[in-house]
């Protein structure tokens, strides 16, 4: 090897003339025409440029650039530090990358956040309250800013001259056009008395008609509706569906019993109406007295949502219908959360044991189904599994079975949890290579 | 290279595990030393000592440097980073503190000291169970291996089902991990499962 090879290599500029080309085979071996290679496909699909086009498009609508009136808005809540701060992450991320793969975390490990913003809240998200401290000073642009007179109660005359005006005012927004002048058509002229009342009403309830100023900076502080008594309240729906379904406390029977066990979960009664319940194993028992047989009725109740809780339940009464009920309610306390893969099947296989009994249950790809017995299968439908497998290779005695797949649908060891007692990372290889688009 | 000593070892690290033991010493040959490291490097155990009879001190009782020079340490190595790679010959920060552990001459008192671990009220290692025996021994290639690792059977092995479940194999690059056989494509023979 020569020193001056890698120099050459260096100054030279490599021409196509000087790359080595493939030399044509000289001879063939092989008296038949060798076979063409098969088309190799690309490993990553190719993209037609209208099609990338329409994906930018999407991406700027769902996440359109800030425009300026937005920009001045967040000049005046942050600091530039914390602009410039959300300028670099907003560059950092890409919005096509954010509409293709961007989705929020709905995974028990998510950031405990008390709100993300995404909906209003009517109860929290009021206007805040203004008092009457407020009205003594108020801020004009940045400085604070106190009008030369303070305001008073208005007299006789000023309060009518008030309402008229406001009055006008509010009549001018519902009829921006002005008043059709002319023909007005009965149902016209009932929906413009309509108006009129509705704006004359609007205006008595006016605080600039209360009270009066010279100043009139004050008085369109008084028109701020965050000073009204009047704020707007929870949004009472009103519909027929609403109407039929509202009922008076008093015209329910109430149980005890349910009622504890609504206060004990905190929930309402509606809640227990999307609940699955189903009473799987009833038979009679006895108890032998000195006095005789004792025959009373034992129930077994699953209970679930549907949607990863599942609880089972055991109640036992001479009276049948109170034993089941006693069924019911100790299923609805006992619910416990399952945890799910991908909210269809469980983390791994999972086996256990309870008495004679053992159960084995197997998770299953997406579409497999619940190929299970009747009993695994009403477990699983109640708690949301979608696929699932199971053998019950031993006794099959049915309240044992059940109580068998319950404990092992709730002592699962999470792939989390794994992961931290080994000290190890461990990534779900399936959300990542389908990039997140499963569930 | 009988297989009989090594399923004694599973079962009696399954038995330790369930008897929330901290410590526990197992026999030493070559094939045991080599697994355990693996076990380590999975995260199964904490600590592979060779020692004698008795078991080594454990740390808490081991001695520590005194929390001045540890002070001075920290407040060296915040100035000075790179302090904390040492060069060959050359202690910035103080001599190390080495930890003599006796080791008998005869290699038949020798044992290998394992430090088990715990997490949540719960054996890290619960289960381990050998797959060839020593009748009967399963040697897998690494197309079987990327079925098993993806929870297939193959060659009549059950797949890795359990969430976290590893398989060592011995292959002719030493003890390795299932996975790691399917990433470097060399098959092997089985020799337990682990989760």
């Amino acid at each position: 090897m020569s020193v001056c090879r890698p120099a050459r290599c260096l100054f030279l500029r490599t021409t196509c003339n000087a790359l080595p080309k493939p030399t044509p085979p000289k001879r063939t071996f092989h008296s038949t025409a060798p076979r063409p290679a098969r088309r190799r496909r690309p490993h990553y699909p190719s993209i037609k440029a209208e099609d990338l086009q329409l994906l930018n498009q999407a991406a700027e609508t769902t996440f359109p650039k800030y425009d300026t009136s937005e920009t001045s808005l967040a000049s005046k809540k942050y600091t530039p530090a914390q602009i410039a701060a959300i300028k670099a992450a907003e560059a950092v991320i890409d919005p096509r990358d954010l509409y293709t793969q961007g989705q929020e975390r709905t995974d028990p490990w998510l950031l405990p956040y008390k709100d993300d913003l995404t909906r209003v809240d009517p109860v929290t998200d009021h206007a805040e309250k203004r008092s009457a401290d407020d009205l003594a000073s108020y801020m004009r642009g940045d400085r604070l800013y106190t009008p030369r007179k303070e305001f008073r109660k208005a007299n006789e005359v000023e309060r009518d001259e008030a309402i008229a005006r406001i009055a006008t005012e509010n009549l001018s927004k519902l009829y921006p056009s002005g008043i059709p002048e002319g023909g007005m058509d009965k149902k016209q002229q009932a929906q413009f008395e309509e108006a009129i009342e509705a704006a004359m009403t609007q205006a008595a309830l006016d605080p600039r008609v209360t009270y009066w100023s010279k100043d009139p900076k004050v008085s369109e502080v008084l028109a701020d509706p965050r000073h009204s008594a009047f704020l707007p309240d929870l949004p009472r729906i009103e519909n027929r569906m609403a109407r039929m379904t509202r009922r008076l406390s008093t015209e329910e029977e109430e149980d005890p019993r349910q009622k504890r066990l609504l206060q004990y979960l905190d929930w309402d009664k509606t809640d227990l109406r999307n609940l699955r319940i189903k009473t799987l194993v009833t038979h009679g028992v006895t108890n032998q007295t000195r006095m005789g047989k004792i025959r009373s009725l034992y129930y077994l109740t699953i209970a679930g949502n549907g949607n990863g809780l599942l609880g089972v339940g055991e109640g036992k009464s001479v009276e049948p219908e109170e034993g089941r009920k006693q069924s019911v309610m100790a299923a609805i306390r006992n619910m416990r959360p399952i945890p799910r893969y991908e909210n269809r099947t469980t983390f791994g296989d999972l086996e256990r044991k309870v008495g004679a009994t053992k159960v084995r249950l197997y998770s299953r790809p997406p579409g497999f189904g619940l190929r299970v017995q009747h009993l695994i299968f009403e477990l699983a439908r109640a708690a949301g599994l979608q696929d699932l497998s199971a053998r019950t290779p031993r006794s099959r005695n049915k309240m044992n079975v059940i109580k068998a797949t319950w404990e092992a649908l709730c002592n699962q060891k999470l792939p989390d949890e794994v992961a931290r007692a080994r000290g190890k990372k461990m990534v779900d290889v399936r959300k990542v290579y389908y990039g997140g688009s499963v569930h | 290279m009988s297989l009989v000593n090594l399923a004694h070892v599973c079962s009696h690290m399954q038995n330790a595990s369930k008897a929330r033991l901290g410590l526990t010493s197992i026999p030493v040959s070559k094939l045991h030393v080599n697994l355990m490291l693996g076990l380590q490097r999975e995260g199964f155990i904490s600590t592979v000592t060779l020692g004698g009879a008795t078991p080594p001190k454990p740390f808490l009782l081991q001695a520590q440097p005194d929390p001045e020079q540890l002070e001075k340490m920290a407040a060296r190595l915040k100035e000075e980073p790179w302090n904390a790679y040492p060069v060959e010959g050359h202690a910035p920060l103080g001599k190390e503190l080495v930890q003599e552990v006796h080791v008998p001459e005869n290699p038949a008192r020798r044992r290998l000291w394992l430090g088990l671990k715990y997490w949540n009220n719960e054996p890290v290692l619960k289960n381990m169970k050998l797959i060839s025996k020593p009748t009967r021994r399963i040697w897998l290639t690494s197309e079987d291996l990327g079925k098993i690792t993806r929870t297939r059977e193959s060659s009549y092995v059950k797949g890795l089902t359990h969430p976290g479940e590893c398989m060592f194999m011995t292959t002719d690059r030493g003890i390795l991990e299932a996975r790691d056989c399917v990433e470097r494509r060399i098959g092997g023979m089985a020799l337990c499962r682990v989760w």
